[in-house]
């Protein structure tokens, strides 16, 4: 008898363990939504030799999954960030209402030098527009903010116990080095570019001889029951220049963002598994 | 190692090569004044066209600056020293004023009184109004009449179809810009273009490109296209005055080159630099003409354009409630 349960039990653990190993594995895509109050000042000499100053609320999505299940030490990733709000001249007798979005697209490699810290590095494309509107100008109310760059991009996480929860503090920064931007002659108005087609010099290659910034975010996650949050500070600053003008770009803003996994099932070959329920079936 | 050190000379080198950010001055009399001259000095399109010195302009005024003087009387002074650039698109907003240089129109008859066209032998009182086109047959319906005052207000191609139609049985028309001070370009092209039978060059525009007083682009071709689906092909006479200025100079050019066009007046009061903003450190506005227009012969258009054929308003023509400038235009149709 007691031969027997043994027999039974080693058969029993022999089965669990070729459950494990026979477990589908899926990949998650991390996912963070952010919304932020940032503090904004623009140098636009196109608009206004002044340096303008305001504030105004900004929304990021970002998300990011391993290439595949067999690779994880590549990531790619994607973010979507909108910022819109005013700003002032200094004697605060003009405004400019402002409206940017950005795009980009990128890969990272992790590593994991030490334990508890891990670091990204990898690459990022990304398309930045930004519309600023000064209303009292006349002719030159507007001018936008174009490019297209391919950014360093990188990481630095550090797991943290504070008040007896793990918690994540997490560094983001990302760099332009190389890319492609708009920026008009300060005497040319858009009625002659874009009304009579006065396009000559009006697209700049860039790199770091006319073009330099950093765009970074130093976040703290902290899981709080079914959810997990992040809170922390973005600071942007960028300088560019063409055609003899100089445009700059400093932003500081306060954000708070939550996040979380999911994993996507579509079509034939990524089929949900028979145990996963859908409202779709 | 030397590969190294090439990279290392090379980020070193990219940094280097550092963006200065243009001083701004202080917000007081003299950074204000400051601002200013040098504003005009960079971006100012026709100092050298107008023979402007104004490095002489700085030492003159420059010596009158102080800092006791409160805004109005600084702000006077900023207007005097504009308007020794003799330009109507020149001003100076603040709060409380805007400077601004008349002479253009002041230092010349009138040439036009708003009673006269309003009167029963013109507009009366039951002509037609479509958005910016106020229109009458007049001549006996055997002319047909648009007073235009302003290219600001606007109209589309439904008001411009309307009005034409009401004159389908008129011999010609008369376009009266008189006392239009301008507005878009883009009204101006496009009612334009319902008299050009194809598309043609009718003038050129440049913009600065440098701060040097010569530092200009290489001149644009400005086209005035043919209307794709309103052709107005019969006598068309344009009546200029002296207060026709910068988006009605630009509509005066481009009909000049129409085919069937008269223009008769005055000669316009010109404003052919298209103008730009920019900013005083103490928040107050500058606007100045910035891209110099030509017309299709590389004349510039800034002093004004000469009417084919010149005519003034007759006082005793007034008095009996006759604008000899219509009167004439009317024995132009034929």
């Amino acid at each position: 008898m007691k031969k027997c349960l043994i027999y039974i039990l080693s058969m029993l653990s022999c089965f669990a363990t070729a459950q494990t190993t026979n477990e589908q594995k899926y990949l998650l895509t991390s996912a963070s939504n952010t919304l932020g109050y940032s503090v904004t000042d623009f140098i636009d000499p196109y608009l206004s030799p002044l340096t303008y100053s305001g504030s105004g609320i900004g929304y990021n999505f970002q998300s990011q999954r391993f290439l595949s299940i067999e690779n994880t030490r590549i990531s790619k990733f994607q973010k979507l960030s909108l910022l819109a709000g005013k700003a002032y001249n200094p004697p605060h007798t003009a405004s400019m209402s402002y409206f940017g979005v950005n795009y980009g697209w990128g890969m990272r490699c992790h590593l994991q030098p030490i334990n508890r810290f891990r670091v990204q590095l990898g690459g990022l494309w990304d398309l930045d527009f930004m519309f600023k509107y000064l209303a009292r100008n006349v002719n030159n109310p507007v001018n936008v903010d174009l490019g297209t760059n391919l950014n360093v991009s990188g990481s630095a996480t550090y797991d943290i116990s504070l008040f007896r929860k793990n918690m994540k503090l997490k560094l983001d920064v990302k760099s332009p080095v190389l890319g492609c931007m708009f920026v008009p002659y300060s005497g040319a108005s858009y009625y002659e570019m874009f009304g009579l087609g006065n396009l000559d010099n009006i697209l700049h290659f860039s790199s770091l001889h006319n073009k330099r910034g950093v765009d970074a975010n130093l976040m703290l996650e902290i899981q709080l029951r079914s959810t997990v949050w992040r809170v922390g500070l973005g600071y942007e600053s960028m300088k560019w220049e063409a055609n003899d003008l100089i445009f700059k770009r400093n932003n500081l803003s306060l954000k708070i963002a939550s996040v979380f996994d999911f994993a996507t099932f579509a079509g034939h070959k990524k089929r949900a598994p028979s145990n996963f329920i859908s409202p779709n079936e | 190692m030397k590969k190294y050190n090439l990279i290392l000379l090379l980020v070193v080198a990219l940094f280097a090569s550092c963006m200065e950010e243009p001083i701004v001055e202080p917000n007081t009399n003299m950074g204000n004044f400051e601002s200013l001259w040098r504003i005009i000095d960079t971006k100012y399109c026709y100092l050298d066209y107008k023979q402007i010195n104004w490095d002489s302009i700085y030492t003159a005024y420059k010596a009158k600056i102080t800092e006791k003087a409160d805004a109005f009387v600084f702000f006077d002074l900023m207007g005097i020293m504009l308007n020794e650039l003799k330009d109507g698109h020149v001003n100076l907003y603040s709060n409380f004023d805007r400077s601004r240089y008349w002479k253009w129109y002041t230092d010349y008859p009138a040439n036009f009184n708003v009673n006269l066209i309003h009167s029963a032998r013109y507009l009366g009182n039951n002509y037609k109004i479509a958005n910016g086109l106020s229109y009458q047959k007049i001549a006996n319906g055997r002319v047909g009449y648009i007073y235009l005052g302003s290219f600001s207000y606007g109209f589309n191609d439904a008001n411009i179809v309307s009005a034409l139609n009401y004159f389908k049985d008129c011999k010609g028309l008369i376009i009266d810009v008189r006392n239009n001070s301008g507005g878009s370009l883009d009204y101006s092209r496009q009612l334009t273009s319902c008299f050009f039978k194809e598309e043609k060059v009718t003038g050129y525009i440049k913009h600065k490109i440098g701060n040097g007083h010569t530092d200009f682009s290489k001149a644009l071709e400005v086209k005035t296209p043919a209307h794709k689906y309103i052709q107005y092909l019969r006598q068309v006479v344009v009546l200029t005055n002296r207060m026709s200025f910068s988006a009605t100079n630009d509509f005066v050019n481009r009909m000049k080159q129409a085919p069937n066009v008269l223009v008769v007046g005055d000669k316009t009061g010109g404003g052919g630099g298209l103008p730009l903003s920019s900013e005083l450190p103490n928040g107050w506005l500058v606007r100045f003409s910035s891209s110099p227009m030509f017309d299709s012969d590389m004349q510039n258009i800034e002093w004004g354009i000469e009417p084919d054929v010149r005519e003034s308003l007759k006082s005793y023509d007034q008095l009996n409630d006759i604008d000899t400038i219509i009167e004439k235009a009317i024995t132009l149709i034929k």
